[in-house]
């Protein structure tokens, strides 16, 4: 039981440091917003992050399923596919990037919101339903 | 990275974009100094603007390796144009040459106010993100609260 709620939470845990980390490259992208040449950069989960986690290892010799939630499973990519860059070779568009600055809040707070709920429930039971 | 590479990210926009904000207003300041530093008609001044990476040191060998993507801006150079300048026929100004004309700066007062307005609206931005930033490292705070 404390393996499966450790199991679901370090998979968030690794959801809120891949946003975390997201939201600095994202902060970049508005902090270079007049910076010539400078080409927006986007963070990505590989889809190797997405693997089900409810997976249970029914022998030594399965693969674990667990080593592959972890946010160093991302990679960065230029993301200004369309943009026409300006005189000075910029393709920021800062509006693009606080729409992606806000989805990616909103993400962070859900996922934390969820931990938090997960917390919440480990202590009602560890407290007997009294918590 | 924790959340104040962000937020050093994010101010390194903002001081930046004050730089650039700074000088628009010391052309417009100068758009009729005739005498600048160099004796002759203030140059306009323009802010070179270069990427860097905020991850230094041992923050940046001891995470991964892409970690280092986030990048900051800091301010390469302040360059005087040197466009020629503004020549006026006024033979009663005390910086006139011999046949009549004064040298002004060559500055575009419209210019810099379309400087002024990006500069402005891009720390806005920055604003933005560094109070996201915040929001979100004072969520992570109340997890399991």
């Amino acid at each position: 039981m404390i393996n499966g709620l450790n199991k679901s939470t370090d998979a968030m845990a690794g959801g809120l440091t891949f946003h975390r980390r997201r939201h600095a490259v994202l902060a970049g992208n508005v902090a270079n917003a007049d910076t010539p040449g400078y080409r927006p950069l986007e963070l990505e989960r590989s889809p190797v992050a997405n693997l089900d986690l409810s997976l249970e290892r029914t022998s030594g010799l399965h693969q674990d399923s667990l080593g592959s939630v972890d946010a160093g499973d991302a990679e960065t990519f230029y993301d200004d596919e369309g943009a026409e860059p300006g005189l000075d070779g910029n393709t920021v568009s800062v509006d693009r990037e606080l729409a992606k600055v806000d989805a990616n809040r909103v993400r962070y707070t859900a996922t934390s919101r969820i931990i938090s709920k997960r917390m919440a429930a480990l202590r009602y039971a560890a407290t007997d339903g009294a918590g | 990275m924790d959340f104040f590479t962000s937020m050093e990210v994010s101010a390194s926009g903002l001081a930046a974009e004050r730089t650039r904000m700074n000088m628009a207003s010391s052309n417009m300041a100068n758009a009729n100094t005739t005498r600048g530093a160099d004796g002759g008609a203030y140059k306009r001044k323009s802010v070179a603007l270069e990427s860097v990476d905020v991850m230094r040191g041992p923050a940046l060998q001891f995470d991964n390796v892409f970690e280092g993507t986030a990048k900051g801006v800091r301010v390469a150079a302040i360059e005087e144009d040197q466009a020629p300048p503004r020549l006026e026929y006024d033979p009663g100004h005390p910086d006139s040459d011999i046949n009549g004309y004064v040298a002004f700066p060559n500055v575009n007062v419209v210019e810099e106010m379309v400087d002024m307005i990006t500069a402005s609206r891009a720390y806005e931005a920055g604003v933005t993100a560094l109070g996201t930033a915040v929001s979100m490292a004072e969520r992570a705070t109340e997890i399991g609260g």
